[in-house]
């Protein structure tokens, strides 16, 4: 198998680089934080967590053969589901807000469920900027009777500040665990 | 002949009436994959796709699962992938390439070609005569400017007949500029709706845009620190308010729609080489056809938008669409426009895109409500723009209407629809539509040109 050539191996990390368990744990609060923000509706303060510079970037995935398992995740610059900058995601927040956004207005019920989050010392050795990894799960009702879940991994890169939440997200990259997106629309904030 | 058209009774098309049933009806279902998908020509690659020989991917014609393969002398051909011997699928990668594709079942192996080279055990254990000329179903394919599509029904028309004067508004999305057309991105997805909805919008309804779409308008537009769109943006903005525009339609069921001015387009550096490249266009395809045409679709399921979007629209019960959808860009494309159109339809037709993501949810809602008795006796309003249509009214080829904003292209998409469900065999189709056009050419004539509402 040649799985070091998948996407997933680049982010493999020794656990000797595994932050601190006081680096973890606040790390870890702020993911659960911004789960909160994102179930509330509180997509103004949400967009404050973001470094003006992030990077949003979710690929979208295909069914390949084991000799081309390193194709299965797309390249950055090809097929993606997001691919945002800081603008581009404060206008997908300004749409929410305009009332006419219908996917989600009504407004659906979602919950951000963050689980094996793993925290890493950057690679780079930049002191004030971590890794995290973990797996969410998305849970989202709409209209009467429309239910439905998406699973996947984040790897974030997030640099510690002075603001109310303590960090800024510099870079998150959303893997979903589907090749055809399974659901109606992927209207929510992963 | 068949003797009962399960659609008729919810169908008029001269009226505009149409109802629910057929969004609906498991049975009415079942008979579209037989007597719509089995007998059309449906989009099933694009040639670059498919770049060398043994290059393979998977599409789908209704339900039923196709392998396309580039030949090693460079032509395409395209099978029913499925294994002869006890209905495997018999490749299950999306894509890659492919020296011979062996079933994961008992190891039978086909050669690119679709035909049976190698049985385990085979010498020992069949009648040489029992597995003579085992190959996999095959169906006609035919290449249209980088585009392939494949129809099962020997007796349908040519692809050149089945399009008619669509190909004249199928040019204005592909056709641009020299050297084709290749693809930047691909998402699919699934919605609980018919296939149909996605198929009567892009064929016949530009109307929806400014009401399914407003927020998306709204914020993604760029605007200046005091708050008023830039210039360029307020330009795209008066595209879609200004609605002089037309709509065409086929007799085979395709439909295009466009405003005179263009497409609004929502990022200024694809907008900036449109203008650039204009006066190529012009000369390339003549002025009528300089600003690209807002929607179209190819019956049954290949819709088109003029900002590169390509979709098949895949039935999957009456309940489930699920869409393959393409981003291209013209080959001539700069890269930085090429990847411009691959952002740009990422948030915007994808299925987190802000535009493609209301239809989702209207869709869902329009399926639901059929659940209804009620609901599926009424008889819906398909009656925009009724009589005005008319035959090749100034630049534009076939039957259309002058102004953007019409069903008759939904009506028509449905005539054709209930001649198919009809069962009739497509020599009596052809007879019948020809007939048809004649009819309709000659109460054309017979009406004064300035009774046409312009």
């Amino acid at each position: 198998m040649k799985t070091d050539s998948h996407f997933f191996s680049k982010y493999r990390r020794p656990q000797s680089s595994l932050a601190s368990a006081a680096d973890s744990y606040a790390v870890t609060q702020f993911l659960f934080a911004e789960a909160d923000l994102l179930d509330s509706w509180r997509f103004a303060d949400w967009l404050t967590l973001l470094s003006p510079d992030v990077r949003y970037w979710s690929p979208a995935r295909e069914n390949r053969l084991m000799k081309d398992l390193e194709k299965e995740i797309s390249p950055p610059g090809t097929s993606a589901h997001f691919d945002e900058d800081f603008d581009m995601l404060r206008q997908r927040v300004a749409r929410i807000d305009t009332n006419k956004a219908w996917a989600e207005s009504p407004p659906s019920r979602s919950r951000h469920l963050i689980s094996n989050v793993r925290v890493f010392n950057h690679s780079g050795e930049r002191p004030d900027v971590y890794e995290a990894d973990c797996c969410f799960h998305v849970y989202r009702s709409s209209g009467e009777r429309s239910q439905d879940s998406v699973f996947g991994r984040r790897i974030d890169l997030l640099q510690r500040d002075s603001s109310e939440y303590g960090f800024k997200i510099l870079e998150r990259t959303v893997v979903f665990d589907m090749a055809t997106i399974l659901v109606k629309n992927l209207s929510l904030i992963y | 002949m068949p003797a009962i058209n399960p659609v008729a009774s919810y169908i008029d098309v001269q009226s505009g009436r149409i109802s629910g049933e057929i969004f609906h009806s498991r049975e009415i279902y079942e008979l579209e994959l037989e007597r719509v998908f089995a007998r059309s020509w449906v989009f099933i690659a694009h040639e670059t796709m498919l770049p060398k020989p043994g290059s393979f991917m998977q599409n789908y014609v209704g339900e039923d699962p196709i392998l396309v393969v580039r030949q090693p002398d460079g032509s395409i051909r395209a099978f029913l992938n499925q294994c002869q011997h006890r209905g495997m699928r018999l490749c299950r990668a999306d894509l890659g390439e492919a020296k011979n594709f062996m079933c994961s079942f008992h190891g039978w192996n086909y050669n690119l070609a679709g035909k049976l080279i190698n049985v385990p055990h085979g010498d020992a254990t069949f009648a040489p005569e029992d597995l003579a000329d085992v190959k996999l179903r095959e169906m006609r394919v035919t290449n249209y400017k980088g585009f392939i599509f494949g129809n099962w029904d020997e007796t349908a028309p040519s692809f050149e007949e089945y399009m008619g004067d669509f190909a004249w508004y199928f040019d204005c999305f592909i056709d641009r500029y020299p050297g084709g057309m290749e693809v930047v991105g691909t998402h699919k997805w699934v919605l609980p709706c018919n296939w149909k909805f996605n198929v009567e919008q892009p064929t016949s309804d530009a109307y929806h845009a400014e009401t399914s779409h407003m927020s998306a308008f709204d914020v993604m537009l760029p605007r200046n620190p005091d708050g008023t769109l830039q210039d360029w943006a307020a330009k795209q903005v008066e595209i879609l308010g200004d609605v002089k525009g037309g709509q065409f339609s086929s007799p085979f069921g395709h439909g295009a729609g466009w405003f005179d001015d263009g497409i609004p387009v929502l990022t200024r550096s694809i907008f900036d080489w449109k203008v650039r490249t204009d006066g190529d266009v012009a000369e390339r395809l003549g002025p009528n056809r300089v600003n690209p045409f807002a929607h179209a679709n190819l019956f049954p399921n290949f819709m088109m938008l003029g900002n590169y979007t390509f979709r098949v629209t895949h039935p999957r019960g009456p309940n489930e669409m699920e869409i393959w959808s393409w981003s291209m860009a013209p080959v001539a494309a700069p890269p930085e426009v090429k990847e411009a159109i691959r952002v740009d339809l990422l948030r915007s037709f994808s299925g987190a895109g802000m535009l493609e993501q209301d239809d989702a949810v209207n869709w869902e809602e329009e399926q639901s409500v059929l659940r209804g008795f009620m609901a599926r006796k009424e008889r819906l309003n398909y009656r925009q723009f009724r009589n005005q249509a008319r035959y090749d009214r100034n630049c534009y080829p076939g039957k259309t209407v002058p102004h953007v904003y019409s069903e008759q292209a939904a009506r028509d998409m449905y005539q054709h629809y209930t001649e198919l469900m009809s069962g009739l065999p497509w020599p009596e189709l052809v007879k019948i539509k020809a007939e048809r056009v004649v009819q309709e050419r000659r109460a054309c004539e017979n009406t004064a040109a300035d009774g046409v509402k312009a």
